[in-house]
């Protein structure tokens, strides 16, 4: 009982991956295997710190001393709720600043996209010494404010509405140690930019630039120590858009752009007390390949709060 | 539990169709169809052209009668081919349709935006530039700035206006009927109603793939294709025989010889000068002034872009000095401080309406540049107004003259007065647009853009208002992008002015009023 509760706060941690970087996959699903049981609620407030001095121009690592330096932080509030035992639901608002070292070029911030997403356990048996779960999660996402899309690299997000569909394949054993595989789909629309013509490998006439779609995937491999007060996890995430152009050379980039990466990373989470509802959260990623991205290192620093609202 | 998986898949299905059902197929070229035109200028042949002295200094020879026999099997294998059009080529069909010159300021527009990259400095922080020389590069060449391309689209322009008033002479001179009229069981795909020899689509197609071939050069197959497509699409559209073509494309070789000899020597080479010649022409401007403008880039560009394009040759301004305007105010005057807190109060409070001005203007790097933006407005009024191909080269050739003559003008301002940007005067300013590597002084979107403006309105004279209108805003559209003072813009639209009142006096002579 007391571990479900906690455990579902590890939700926060596969969305934040996406929030922190240049390109925002808003509401990316939670790819954990844990569900929240019906009532019960998780409120987080989550700081990232990104940064990069390099970029992907098309397939090159490049830099650019008229940015230097590009970083963007946010501070993301998120809630999530059990809706019955097999399916929970989370809403998040990431509120996100950029700027740059170098250069002349003023950066933004505000609030991002508004992030919806439900997930449910389809099923979850003992196999073994250990416990097979298969999850499904879908989400959508949408522009909260009217923030340029079209405003590389400081742009706060795609400024597209974006569905997601995930599924999710976890083994755990009983002794703490897990291993985690999810796949995901991104269906990404169209986002109105503030121009009515722009180049992708030729002329267009229009406001309209079409966001690529994209594949997401995630392997994780965790384990819960101190009598299940920490858990510790080492994570490889990538992404790559179906479609897309490349940034020209020295040129900036556009939301038409096909974004790729991979990405490594490690968290850790701890909770507090004997109810263990207060969670602290550290994790720290590095981009390690990518395409038409800055190659970001994101360091993150987290509380989450769960508990239970009706008996 | 069943219940709710199938709840949460449909919310799902209704998400994804959400975001799928605003796909859509984005447009990538103007989409109209060919059109009955709003007159035919059958005195077109009588106007006075620019490069060419009289309309016969290209010699076409009268065709051959449509009752020989080389004509009528010319006119059996368009009947042939109009009989049963592939897919594709009736695609190509209507896509050429029967105003072409503007399907090729497109593929212009085009080639402008892929060649609009400014070249990036080297590892060891030196930068290099294109070279004609050798045009692979890197960097390829051109970089086709708003300059380049100012003057890429005037010669193209040019080219299509003279070699057309050639094809009208001879047309109305021989009065070929076109296939269609010869044999009704001919179908055209758009009745121009126009003599078909020489073809006019023939010129445009063989001049504007001359001129845009020397414009940018690693083009010249992609520049080829077209050109053919274009050619079989007017067999494919029952407008004309190959007789016709031949005669076209003669014109349009020969015109386009001549707009890229003038070309050769208008002291475009010497525009992007050699770092000792650039760092005179900013030690006379300290001399004269007591200020000077730096690049602010990282590693510092060495030269600004072309310096000595004022020194390139006007098509219809006697002498630059004469549309030079008046210094501008000296940083530090009351004056300059009060544009300064305008910058810094639009930077800190920039409203929604002023940041999309900015963008919608913009036409940066990597976009077909404010002369772009001017030509692709006039593509539109010239569809909306239903001009003929005639009358589409005068307004697009009167117009690409008057903004490279402002751009000469604007550059000549530049580079006299060597005036320096806001990032270089306000210490610690941020901007929202990327400021160019060239003075401030005057605004070359403001100057552009007034010019074609004006130009606009004299043939559009029902538009004269919504032309003066964007060229204002694209004028204070670089004070809220921060990258130009308020006196940048202002006197750049009157420079503007003034130097297409000089090509607007050309046109209301040349016979088509």
């Amino acid at each position: 009982m007391i571990k479900n509760l906690t455990n579902y706060s590890l939700v926060i941690l596969g969305i934040l991956f996406f929030f922190s970087n240049i390109k925002i996959l808003p509401a990316q699903t939670p790819s954990d295997a844990i569900m929240m049981k019906k009532g019960e609620l998780c409120l987080a407030l989550i700081y990232d710190y990104g940064s990069w001095d390099q970029y992907w121009e098309g397939a090159t690592l490049r830099g650019n001393e008229n940015i230097g330096t590009l970083t963007r932080t946010s501070l993301n509030p998120m809630i999530a709720a059990g809706i019955t035992d097999k399916i929970g639901v989370l809403i998040a608002l990431p509120y996100i600043s950029t700027k740059s070292s170098g250069g002349q070029m003023a950066g933004v911030n505000g609030f991002q996209d508004i992030n919806l997403a439900v997930k449910a356990e389809i099923l979850n048996q003992k196999l073994g010494k250990g416990k097979l779960a298969l999850l499904a999660t879908g989400a959508f996402a949408t522009p909260a404010t009217n923030y340029l899309s079209d405003y590389m690299p400081y742009s706060l997000g795609l400024g597209a509405p974006e569905g997601t569909l995930r599924g999710i394949l976890q083994y755990k054993l009983d002794f703490g140690l897990y291993a985690r595989v999810s796949l995901a789909h991104l269906w990404r629309g169209l986002t109105e930019v503030e121009r009515d013509y722009y180049y992708n490998n030729g002329s267009y006439y229009t406001t309209l630039m079409d966001v690529p779609n994209a594949w997401n995937y995630n392997g994780v491999v965790g384990i819960w120590l101190l009598d299940e007060s920490l858990k510790v996890e080492a994570n490889y995430l990538a992404m790559t858009s179906t479609s897309g152009d490349d940034v020209r050379k020295y040129n900036m980039g556009q939301p038409t752009n096909k974004m790729d990466f991979g990405q490594v990373g490690g968290s850790a989470q701890y909770y507090f007390g004997e109810s263990k509802g207060l969670g602290l959260l550290v994790y720290y990623s590095q981009m390690i390949q990518g395409r038409n991205m800055g190659k970001f290192t994101n360091l993150g620093l987290g509380l989450t709060y769960q508990f239970k609202v009706i008996k | 539990m069943k219940k709710h998986i199938l709840f949460l898949l449909l919310s799902f299905c209704l998400a994804v169709f959400i975001v799928v059902s605003c796909e859509q197929d984005l447009p990538t070229w103007a989409e109209y169809s060919a059109y009955q035109f709003s007159g035919l200028d059958e005195d077109g042949g009588t106007w006075k052209s620019t490069l060419l002295t009289a309309p016969d200094q290209i010699v076409v020879a009268a065709p051959e009668d449509i009752t020989s026999a080389s004509y009528l099997a010319e006119l059996a294998s368009v009947k042939t081919a109009t009989a049963s059009l592939s897919g594709d080529q009736q695609e190509a069909v209507n896509y050429w349709t029967n105003n072409s010159l503007l399907r090729w300021n497109e593929i212009a527009l085009e080639l402008a935006a892929k060649y609009n990259l400014i070249p990036g400095p080297n590892p060891d922080g030196t930068y290099t530039l294109p070279n004609p020389a050798t045009p692979d590069g890197p960097p390829p060449f051109p970089f086709a700035h708003p300059p380049y391309t100012s003057r890429a689209l005037a010669y193209l322009s040019v080219a299509q206006f003279d070699g057309l008033i050639t094809a009208w002479h001879y047309k109305y001179t021989y009065n070929r009927p076109a296939p269609y009229e010869v044999d009704n069981g001919i179908v055209s795909a758009y009745n121009s109603g126009l003599p078909s020899f020489p073809s006019d689509g023939a010129v445009i197609a063989a001049a504007s793939r001359n001129i845009l071939s020397a414009m940018f050069p690693l083009e010249k197959d992609y520049l080829a294709a077209k050109a053919e497509e274009h050619l079989s699409s007017l067999i494919w559209a029952g407008e004309n025989v190959e007789s016709d073509i031949t005669a076209g494309e003669y014109i349009g070789v020969e015109v386009a010889k001549l707009a890229l000899a003038r070309a050769g020597s208008d002291g475009m080479k010497n525009a992007q000068t050699p770092k000792p010649k650039s760092d005179s022409i900013k030690a006379a401007a300290f001399a004269r002034f007591g200020w000077q403008w730096d690049n602010m880039e990282s590693p510092v560009r060495p030269v600004g872009l072309t310096p000595l394009f004022g020194k390139v040759k006007m098509w219809n301004v006697p002498t630059v000095e004469e549309v030079r305007p008046v210094p501008p105010p000296a940083p530090g005057s009351p004056e300059f401080e009060a544009d300064v807190a305008e910058l810094k109060e639009i930077a800190e409070n920039l409203t929604n309406e002023q940041r999309k001005i900015a963008n919608w203007w913009s036409d940066g790097l990597g976009t077909y540049t404010p002369p772009g933006h001017w030509n692709r407005l006039a593509k539109e009024l010239s569809i909306e107004y239903k001009l003929n191909p005639l009358r589409t080269a005068r307004t697009f050739a009167y117009m690409n003259m008057a903004i490279m003559d402002a751009g000469i003008s604007c550059w000549d301002a530049k580079y006299y007065y060597h005036y320096p940007r806001p990032i270089q005067t306000i210490p610690g300013f941020k901007t929202i647009l990327g400021t160019p590597n060239f003075p401030s002084y005057t605004s070359g979107h403001s100057t552009f853009s007034s010019a074609a403006a004006t130009v606009l309105g004299y043939i559009f004279p029902q538009e004269a208002a919504d032309c003066e209108a964007w060229a204002l805003e694209a004028a204070m559209s670089r004070v809220y992008g921060g990258i130009h003072y308020r006196f940048d813009a202002e006197v750049g639209i009157d420079q503007g002015k003034k130097v297409a009142s000089y090509t607007v006096a050309v046109a209301q002579a040349d016979g088509a009023d």
